[in-house]
């Protein structure tokens, strides 16, 4: 029987920080993806242990100021991107909002640590949740261009192949036969 | 961005196309470890040896002696702990169902090996960048298709 | 005779048959039954004559016994008594006679009767008249008395004899008119029915002399039929057998002998001896066919070599039929053909095939493996080439300068060279898969692909619905991407290309020399632009491989981009013509069947 199952990251991730920092009896709080906040304040043996503890599972504790809000950033567009109901948002009003600075600095600071621009970001996520409509297949792609704000089906597959290197159909052709290999 | 250094493998045969990746990837901002293996045997041999550390990303020349590097895709694919790693099939020209093919097979990237040195510089460039992304924003890996020519 | 109209002839002969047979019996009977009758008649009055001798016999022999008794008592003289004494027995003797004769009818047996009293009175007088004539007893008044009283008896007894007499007469005259009724009848009778037997056997006869001429043009038919066949058989060399499956008893054609390397009726043929004839090698397939006939009373294609007397061997191909016959028997028909001229034929050219297919799969990957290990080396060319830094370029000459950038130049050509052999070599792939396909999204990836130029050059370009279709994708976007970068490629200076696609519906029998007739319907979509155009003298060269109408310092370009187009439309059964008109523009017409 195939069942397909959507995960939610976040939850999966507070989860296991729970789980881990439980052990380590580190009382925190979650502040957003990737955030947290230790009520205690540990001490750098502990935080290095902390940090060994968490790295090899892919958590990686974030130091820098900067790519802390580099990381605000991408949460809100992801947020923004992902949510069900999002015409009206213009992008930059919205990030500008939401994390309280202007949307130039915010730009600054995302080109600074990721080398890449804002922009790009969005549309990154943009056909990254694309992706994700089309693996599900309930959607016909106008349907999915529609919702993610696209001015046409041709607008997303024109975005959707600059940023990827195939089209919509091809990316579902793909999927569809790699599933098809693995039964 | 990040603390260590990413780490690339790369299987080619050719000593002309490792000259001008290691020199590409020498003049990229990103801080890069990289890595090479001569064939496709060296290569599985290289993997599976758990002294080493799995690459960030491992470049994958198809048309390689002892075993080819769709044979070689396909058996990372199969191996529980290689499978998650992101493939970049680094190739001359092929076919479009041939280049289909080997997403199908699980590679994540494409690249058409260029004939121009910037090029290689700019295509390594936003694989490393569009990689680390996926890595550090939660994408699903599973979904992380990249064409580049 | 048309009111005889649905007998078919044997029954309406035998119709006529019986029918005849049955009026000759009834005529015989008849004829039978009037001798019987003429027998009966010719009895009666035989017997009525009879009885009328014996009764006058009788009267003769009384009149003589008087005449006797008479002269006697005349003459006393004995000699006169013997007639008398001889009567008294005829009388008796009539008398027993008469009494047969009349012993059907009661009648006369009574008058016999009483003729025989009277006869007996007679004789008493007789006796008396004797006694009282005797001289010794002579009594005259006696005398008298029984001589008149035998007179009187005389009378009584020729009464007697004439009622009898008449009876018998009426008797017979009776009869003799029912005889008479009953013949007069029968002629008549027996005339109609003998003109209507004859008239059938007439009809009969019509009959069957029609049917005579009838079966004899047919019979002359049967020969020419057979005649024809058999002479086909030799022409077309194939046989026929028929195997009769109750008797077992096989028929060859004159041809199957001959095909088995015989003359016609050289044998009796038989099943067991038939796989003499067949190759060692086949020997068990058509053993086990010939089963299957028994079994399953069925023959399908079985296909075997014979051995001739002459050791050559042959191909042969036979099949069966089971009929079945009027009379209800089960026969297999058989044919079998010679197909040696054909199988070997048929194994040079699948020899032949193969060979060419070989040549082409030679070919084919020669010329894959030439384009792909050419770019190999080339590529490797160019980015070294491209390594050269500017600083690098700084510290050259002048001319080196020069020589590097006519490298990049030749290296670039080459790339595309090699790209379009390459593509080329593609389209050729034996596997074909079709896929039905909206040439719409086909249309829109190749000009994703060629964004860039379209961009550039700030092209419109048109489209009008395209259809669905079976096609093979991947070529046919390479097919639109050739068309529209060629209209792009060529169009006028200053002037932004404006490029329209349009489909049509045609039949084909609009299009009699272009198209296949076999198809109905074809696609007919068209390219056009307002680019340079080229002289339409050329409108056929430029789709063979490597021609070009320019130089290549003017426009880059291979000159396999419109073959690989030709071939693409090729693979699809379909048709590609150019026209153009030169400085205003050109059309590029594809047509795909539906």
């Amino acid at each position: 029987m195939k069942l397909f199952i959507k995960f939610d990251i976040n939850t999966i991730c507070s989860l296991f920080l729970k789980h881990n920092l439980d052990q380590h009896n580190v009382n925190f709080t979650t502040l957003g993806f990737g955030e947290i906040e230790i009520s205690d304040n540990l001490d750098a043996n502990a935080l290095e242990a902390l940090k060994n503890k968490l790295s090899p599972c892919g958590f990686e504790v974030v130091e820098n100021q900067k790519s802390v809000l580099v990381q605000k950033i991408k949460d809100a567009i992801i947020e923004l991107v992902f949510m069900e109901d999002n015409n009206n948002y213009k992008s930059s009003v919205f990030l500008a909002e939401k994390l309280n600075h202007s949307y130039g600095y915010l730009s600054n600071v995302f080109s600074e640590v990721t080398y890449s621009s804002i922009e790009n970001f969005i549309i990154l996520q943009k056909i990254e949740r694309a992706k994700q409509l089309i693996i599900i297949n309930e959607m016909s792609l106008t349907e999915i261009a529609f919702l993610l704000n696209y001015s046409s089906v041709a607008h997303l597959s024109t975005q959707f192949k600059n940023t990827t290197g195939i089209t919509p159909s091809a990316f579902q052709r793909i999927i569809k036969k790699r599933r098809e290999n693995l039964k | 961005m990040q603390n260590n250094a990413l780490y690339i493998l790369l299987a080619d045969d050719d000593e002309d196309d490792r000259l001008f990746f290691n020199d590409a990837f020498e003049e990229i901002k990103i801080q890069t470890k990289v890595d090479f293996v001569h064939d496709g045997m060296q290569l599985m041999e290289h993997l599976m040896d758990t002294n080493n550390k799995l690459p960030d990303i491992l470049f994958l020349d198809l048309n390689m002696p002892k075993k080819t590097g769709k044979e070689c895709l396909i058996e990372i694919k199969k191996t529980e702990h290689l499978k998650n790693i992101i493939i970049a099939i680094y190739s001359t020209s092929s076919s479009e169902e041939d280049i289909e093919d080997t997403f199908i097979q699980g590679a994540n990237i494409y690249i058409k090996k260029p004939s121009d040195f910037n090029t290689l510089k700019k295509i390594i460039n936003e694989v490393v960048t569009v990689n680390w992304h996926y890595h550090t924003s939660g994408l699903n890996r599973d979904n992380f298709l990249l064409r580049l020519k | 005779m048309k009111w005889i109209p649905n007998f078919n002839s044997s029954n309406s002969l035998r119709v006529i048959f019986v029918v005849a047979v049955f009026i000759l019996l009834f005529l015989s009977s008849i004829a039978y039954k009037h001798n019987r009758d003429l027998d009966e008649s010719s009895k009666v009055v035989m017997h009525t004559y009879e009885i009328n001798i014996q009764l006058e016999r009788l009267m003769s022999a009384i009149k003589d016994a008087e005449t006797g008794q008479r002269g006697y008592i005349i003459t006393r003289n004995a000699r006169f008594l013997t007639p008398y004494i001889y009567s008294r027995d005829k009388v008796n003797t009539s008398f027993i006679k008469l009494k047969k004769l009349t012993a059907d009818n009661p009648k006369q047996q009574q008058n016999l009767q009483k003729l025989f009293k009277l006869i007996i009175q007679r004789f008493v007088s007789f006796e008396n008249c004797l006694k009282y004539s005797d001289p010794k007893t002579y009594d005259k008044r006696k005398l008298d008395n029984h001589m008149f009283g035998g007179r009187i008896l005389m009378e009584n007894i020729r009464f007697q004899v004439d009622e009898m007499n008449d009876i018998e007469k009426n008797y017979l005259a009776n009869r003799l008119k029912i005889y008479d009724a009953e013949i007069s009848l029968s002629p008549i009778f027996s005339i109609s029915l003998f003109l209507v037997a004859l008239s059938f056997i007439l009809l009969a006869y019509r009959q069957i002399s029609r049917d005579f001429e009838r079966l004899k043009v047919y019979n002359k038919k049967l020969l020419i039929s057979s005649g024809l066949i058999a002479e086909s058989e030799v022409i077309g060399k194939f046989s026929t057998w028929q195997w009769d499956l109750d008797t077992s008893k096989i028929d060859y054609s004159d041809n199957q002998y001959r095909l088995l390397g015989y003359e016609p009726n050289a044998f009796v043929p038989e099943k067991e001896t038939f796989l003499n004839f067949v190759h060692p090698d086949d020997k068990e397939t058509v053993a086990k066919s010939m089963e299957e006939i028994i079994s399953k009373k069925q023959l399908p294609f079985v296909y075997y070599k014979i051995v001739l007397p002459n050791h050559d061997i042959r191909y042969f191909k036979t099949t069966g039929k089971l009929l079945t016959d009027q009379q209800g028997s089960k026969i297999l028909l058989g044919i079998n053909f010679d197909i040696t001229d054909e199988h070997l034929l048929n194994i040079e050219l699948q020899e032949r095939n193969s060979e060419l297919e070989k040549s082409n799969k030679e070919l084919a990957s020669f010329n894959h493996v030439a384009s792909h290990d050419l770019q190999e080396p080339l590529r490797k060319i160019q980015t070294f080439v491209s390594r050269i830094s500017d600083a690098d370029k700084e510290v050259m000459s002048q001319s080196a300068r020069d020589y590097i950038a006519k490298i990049q130049i030749s290296a670039k050509r080459m790339r595309v060279l090699i790209d379009d052999l390459l593509l080329f070599s593609r389209t050729n792939t034996t596997k074909k898969e079709f896929i039905k396909s909206n040439l719409n999204e086909l249309l829109e990836n190749a000009k994703g692909e060629l964004t860039e130029v379209i961009d550039e050059k700030k092209a419109t370009i048109t489209t009008s619905k395209l259809p669905k279709l079976a096609v093979i994708p991947y070529q046919i976007e390479q097919l639109f991407i050739n068309l529209i970068g060629n209209s792009l490629k060529y169009s006028q200076p200053d002037i932004a290309p404006e490029i329209t696609i349009e489909s049509h519906k045609v039949n084909s029998s609009d299009y009699p020399d272009l198209l296949d007739q076999n198809v109905k319907k074809f696609h007919k979509i068209t390219f056009t632009d307002n680019g340079m155009g080229f002289d339409p003298q050329f409108k056929e060269t430029i789709f063979v491989l490597f021609q070009r109408l320019h130089s290549k310092t003017d426009y880059p370009g291979t000159g396999i981009g419109l073959a690989i187009c030709k071939k693409i439309v090729d693979n699809h059964k379909g048709h590609i013509i150019a026209d153009s008109t030169p400085n205003q523009g050109s059309v590029f017409t594809i047509f795909l069947p539906d």
